[in-house]
């Protein structure tokens, strides 16, 4: 009885349109019968008019059975078609309730559509913010890379002839390690050459203010060897104030770059002499006397 | 005695006359409502099949709803990470 509790008004419903559905059957089926019944009797009638000497009693009774016979016949129709209309009348509300539930279904689907939605997309946005918009190949910053930034920024024909990259004499002592190009060429140090160092001079002379005179004469002949330049800056010592004021000679060297790009362009003399191929470029400058140690 | 045979045959056609009328009258009471009873039956014919065509197009129209929404429904099942 408890199973069939909760299943009774769904068993109802369908009891009822099952009742419904046979009665009108029933219905139609007498109505079917009547045409053999009516045909019948209507035999019947011929057959006694014609046999009986009585007609007009039978003409009387004729006349009655076709008044009922018609009356039973719009009984019956009127019935059938009660039934009928009855039951479009049920299945036509059975679809406005199934359509009131599709259309509950699918307001809920497009609430839960647009939730998704609104969902993904604050998502989104919180991702958008939270992640890091350029690569970080870009942005993070490293000590070589601003030393390629600042050698970047120099111009193009001091990078040609490696100018940057060639340390300095050992004869300009405590002077060589304070130059940044002499920090990068410790970093990159490729095999030097004569025009290399002549250029190298010719860069680093104003920086430092030195003189030809201060030029130790030892320099004489070919220019030393790169690891030993090394081992000499290295014992010197450096600091992070020559580096600064370095720095700060590079942005000098920008301006006078142009005015000594017409001298350093061509190569110096043969003369194995360092120190000769020294004067023709520093007649621009003017020459302080710095204590050599 | 001729001339009361004649009066009798004369009310016998006219007793006969009126009741063939009368007959008459009564086949064309039938056959009027037989005939209305044939035009209920075409108007309910009508009437019917207007009633079931609509219930047939809304039924239609019903089972396309449902076909939406199983298949909304079943893209929300396979993927239930957009509601989370």
């Amino acid at each position: 009885m408890q199973q069939l509790g909760p299943e009774r008004p769904a068993m109802t419903f369908d009891e009822v349109s099952l009742e419904r559905s046979k009665s009108f059957v029933q219905a139609l089926q007498e109505l079917k019968n009547l045409r053999p019944q009516l045909y019948s009797a209507a035999d019947y009638c011929e057959k006694a008019y014609l046999h009986s000497e009585q007609k007009q009693m039978v003409l009387d009774h004729l006349k009655e059975y076709a008044v009922r016979a018609l009356v039973n016949a719009v009984d019956h129709l009127g019935t059938v078609t009660y039934k009928l209309t009855e039951i479009s009348e049920q299945q036509s509300s059975d679809i406005s309730t199934v359509e009131l539930k599709i259309s509950c279904l699918s307001q809920q689907i497009l609430t839960c559509q647009t939730f998704a939605d609104k969902e993904g997309l604050r998502q989104q946005q919180l991702s958008s913010r939270t992640t890091p918009r350029h690569k970080k190949h870009y942005i993070l910053p490293s000590p070589i890379h601003k030393r390629l930034e600042n050698i970047s920024n120099l111009p193009k024909d001091n990078r040609s002839s490696h100018v940057q990259s060639m340390p300095l004499p050992q004869s300009y002592g405590t002077l060589a390690p304070k130059t940044l190009s002499w920090h990068l060429a410790s970093d990159n140090s490729p095999a030097p050459s004569k025009e290399s160092w002549t250029s190298l001079l010719v860069e680093d002379s104003r920086d430092r203010n030195v003189t030809m005179n201060s030029l130790p004469p030892s320099e004489h002949g070919a220019p030393m060897s790169l690891s030993s330049h090394l081992q000499a800056a290295k014992g010197n010592g450096t600091s992070v104030e020559d580096e600064m004021e370095a720095k700060k000679s590079l942005s000098e060297f920008k301006s006078f770059d142009k005015s000594v790009r017409g001298e350093i362009s061509q190569p110096p003399p043969r003369s194995k002499n360092i120190i000769s191929a020294l004067f023709p470029r520093n007649k621009n400058f003017k020459p302080k006397r710095v204590p050599v140690s | 005695m001729a001339r009361a045979g004649g009066m009798t045959n004369a009310v016998n056609v006219g007793i006969a006359v009126q009741a063939d009328w009368e007959n008459r009258e009564f086949i064309s009471n039938i056959s009027l409502n037989v005939r209305r009873l044939f035009d209920f039956l075409l108007q309910f014919e009508a009437t019917t099949k207007s009633k079931l065509a609509a219930l047939n197009e809304k039924l239609d129209i019903l089972e396309r709803k449902l076909e939406v929404l199983e298949v909304q429904v079943s893209s929300a099942t396979t993927n239930p990470s957009v509601f989370t």
